[in-house]
């Protein structure tokens, strides 16, 4: 209740619409259906069962109308959903920590790039996943740059955004991207919307086919 | 009770000598009453030699069977009503006996109609000789009261000189009160329509029987119960022939046929009896033998087997009552009951105290005869098997208390978790929210201080945050219930000290309990591996025919610590722990 109240303030103070509101799963499809918003912000614990309804309801959402993004928020790090939430639609939905969101910057930044049909993963899965220990490391190859440039990639960053973080043209970035891929024996179009689910199993030392 | 039962016997046997003496007398004088010379025959045995052997061998053999039966306790009932039925059969031929005495002519005829009433109770009695139902009770009943009605009112009103069809006895009637030729005729109707309601009744019933009855009850049934419903049949078949013409003659072709398949029916079912009476003490030698068998010690938990081997009724059971409670038991312990019905229950008792409750079919044996074979040295037998179902019962019971134990202490892990999410992280996020507000209201007003205190509480809260995420995920993983053991150990694998290989992981869900356990395991294995500083720990999770298998293989230090704690887990859900010096393989039942 709290947290919805504070992303309700938050976004009506960064000057966002809020269409509706809804306290659990039905009552948040019905209000999808008649509102038809940008973007729905979504609580993985919902009523009844407080267990995954928000993940379940978010991919019925991007199943049953692809122009609404979704933002799944969530008290745990858990790349187990962020990966299943990007198997079935890997563009325009989003997984962050609750604690994140307060910082209204970082939810209106989240919800643009949704809106846009980007993806938006944690960074703190991101950091996990990197520091993941391994026995035979991949990322040992990658270059410190390169590094930077496959944890931005792995939160869903586009190589716009991720040129403009780190300062650096564009196709500086496409070119770091085709290095991380080879050297990382990804076989996916590194421009593809799949790319930052591959990233993430590759991380996780898991064959994309496999996820 | 021993002296009871032979004092009892003592007393019966003068009397059953006497009643087989008796019914002997009278048949040797029905045999000899038939006269094959006669002209016309006054009797079906009269008319044809091939009548005359079966007559014989109907009521001779009914009384010389029951008489078999008769001594022994078991069949005493059954015996005495195949007796009389014998002696009723044998009063066809009295009535016929021209130069006998007038009074042996009208008891035979007032005896024969019985017959038939007999064999229904026989049947219906079987096999111990008891009306069980209230139906069988009614029925017998109106099949003896309609013959007795009958027979009286004939003996009282029937003369037979005026009988139009009369070919036995057209002399006299002993007892006739009042000739009334209109009231006789009367009376052979309604007793040819009884004839046939009770024939039929005897063939449904006796085929009803036969269809419902277990495997060994129909095995004692059949050689009694068959040749009843012949009986029956042929009754009903003559009664038809009755109505059809009034006209009876033992020179027709028909009625000497009818005739002769009842007699061979009757003496069918008196083969049958002495059959029986034979057959059921060699169920009894066999229960002998079992108790010098059980006298040597048998492997424990086999007494049902050896019993249903040795009475030939494999769905014999045998129940132990609990210590101090009436709860009974199984030879494994597991909780049982009696069932409603259908089987008997023989008791196996040291002084006041139940050992244990024999369930069987109940044509096999009467319960002292099971008591008494199963002897003192059975007892010992049963006395163990008794010790080990309550030895076994127990021991469920600790491993269901074990179950619980653990489940409980999951639940409760569950419960913590779900209030720390909707409770404390919820304030704390509270928290962080309005230290942003009041940050941005800092900033508005160019606070500078107040900025930068705000910003440490923000940073604060956050650590406290992060920190209370971790314990609230090291109490109860929530990723586990909501998407099972493989994402639950996938993310274990992401924040593990050490490299985790993920082999195959089973996606199928399991019970709350047993995906916990094998939770717990993976994980303090993980652990320990890291203590012993191993560079990698390769997880499998697999079904393998009802069990979960659970496989942790490192590189490290050989173990010092067995996992005391994670056996105990995996033994309270039924399962077992294998640990080696750096592998480890958990089993446990998942259905």
């Amino acid at each position: 209740m709290l947290t919805r109240e504070g992303v309700v303030r938050l976004l009506a103070d960064a000057g966002i619409e809020v269409v509706a509101q809804a306290e659990d799963a039905e009552g948040l499809l019905r209000q999808v259906r008649v509102t038809q918003p940008d973007a729905a912000v979504v609580d993985i614990r919902m009523p009844p069962s407080h267990t995954d309804e928000g993940l379940v309801a978010t991919q019925q959402i991007r199943a049953e109308h692809p122009a609404i993004g979704v933002l799944l928020l969530s008290q745990y790090v858990e790349p187990s959903y962020a990966m299943r939430l990007l198997e079935e639609h890997p563009e325009g939905v989003g997984y962050l920590l609750k604690q994140r969101v307060f910082d209204g910057a970082v939810l209106v930044d989240a919800l643009r790039r949704i809106a846009d049909g980007e993806t938006v993963v944690d960074p703190t899965i991101v950091a996990r996943l990197v520091g993941r220990r391994r026995r035979e490391d991949p990322l040992a190859e990658l270059t410190e740059r390169e590094r930077e440039v496959l944890g931005l990639l792995a939160e869903g960053l586009s190589n716009r955004a991720i040129a403009s973080r780190l300062y650096v043209t564009e196709r500086t970035v496409e070119a770091h991207v085709k290095q991380i891929f080879l050297k990382l024996g990804l076989d996916v179009n590194p421009g593809s919307h799949r790319r930052v689910l591959a990233v993430l199993a590759c991380l996780r030392g898991e064959r994309l086919d496999e996820v | 009770m021993a002296n009871a039962r032979a004092a009892t016997a003592a007393a019966v046997r003068p009397a059953l000598l006497a009643a087989a003496a008796l019914a002997l007398a009278w048949a040797v004088v029905a045999i000899i009453a038939v006269d094959p010379e006669a002209d016309p025959p006054t009797s079906y045995a009269a008319a044809l030699p091939a009548a005359r052997v079966a007559d014989i061998a109907a009521g001779l053999g009914l009384i010389l069977a029951g008489a078999l039966a008769a001594a022994q306790p078991r069949s005493r009932r059954v015996g005495l009503l195949a007796m009389l039925a014998g002696s009723a059969w044998f009063g066809a031929d009295l009535e016929g006996w021209q130069d006998g005495p007038s009074l042996l002519r009208s008891l035979g005829a007032a005896a024969s109609p019985f017959t038939l009433a007999l064999v229904l109770h026989f049947t219906l009695a079987l096999p111990r000789g008891r009306l069980r139902s209230a139906a069988a009770r009614t029925t017998t009943v109106a099949a003896y009261g309609i013959a007795a009605v009958v027979t009286l009112a004939r003996a009282l009103f029937r003369d037979p000189l005026l009988d139009l069809y009369c070919w036995r006895n057209c002399r006299d009637n002993s007892f006739l009160v009042d000739a009334d030729p209109g009231i006789a005729s009367a009376l052979d109707d309604i007793w040819v329509w009884s004839a046939l309601a009770i024939g039929l009744v005897l063939v449904g019933f006796g085929a009803h029987r036969l269809l419902t009855a277990s495997g060994p009850g129909r095995r004692v049934l059949l050689p009694l119960v068959t040749p009843a419903v012949l009986v029956g049949a042929t009754e009903a078949v003559y009664a038809v022939a009755l109505l059809r013409t009034r006209l009876e003659s033992p020179d027709a072709a028909g009625f000497a046929a009818i005739f002769l398949a009842q007699a061979l029916s009757l003496a069918l079912l008196a083969i049958g009896l002495a059959w029986t009476v034979v057959r059921v003490p060699r169920t009894g030698a066999r229960v002998a033998r079992l108790a010098s068998d059980l006298g040597e010690a048998p492997p424990p938990g086999t007494l049902r087997e050896a019993l249903a081997a040795a009475l030939g009724d494999p769905g014999v059971d045998v129940l132990y009552p609990r210590r101090g409670s009436h709860q009974l038991i199984d030879a494994d312990g597991r909780p049982a009951e009696l069932p409603a019905r259908a089987r008997a229950v023989a008791r196996i008792a040291r002084g006041e105290r139940t050992l244990a409750l024999v369930l069987h079919d109940p044509v096999l044996l009467d319960e002292p005869e099971l008591e008494r074979a199963l002897g003192s040295a059975a007892k010992l037998s049963v006395e163990n098997e008794a010790l080990r179902a309550e030895a076994l019962a127990q021991l469920h019971e600790l491993s269901a208390s074990r179950t619980r134990i653990v489940e409980a202490g999951d639940s409760a892990r569950r419960g913590l978790e779900r209030n720390l999410h909707d409770g404390a992280q919820q304030r704390l996020l509270a928290l962080s929210y309005d230290l942003r507000l009041a940050r941005a209201g800092a900033v508005a007003d160019r606070d500078d201080e107040l900025v930068a205190v705000l910003d440490t509480a923000a940073d604060e809260t956050a650590t406290a945050l992060d920190e209370l995420r971790e314990l609230a995920y090291g109490i109860y993983p929530a990723v586990l219930t909501e998407a099972g053991l493989a994402a639950a150990l996938a993310t274990l694998a992401d924040g593990a000290p050490l490299p985790v290989e993920l082999g195959h992981v089973t996606r199928v869900r399991q019970p709350p309990s047993v995906e916990t356990t094998a939770y717990v395991t993976v994980a303090e294995a993980i652990g320990d591996a890291a203590r012993r500083g191993a560079s990698f720990a390769a997880v499998r999770v697999a079904r393998e025919g009802g069990r979960l298998v659970i496989a942790v293989d490192d590189d490290g230090a050989p173990r010092s610590s067995r996992l005391l704690h994670v056996a105990d887990r995996v033994g309270a859900l039924a399962g077992t722990l294998h640990v080696g010096d750096t592998d480890l393989r958990a089993e446990m039942p998942c259905e």
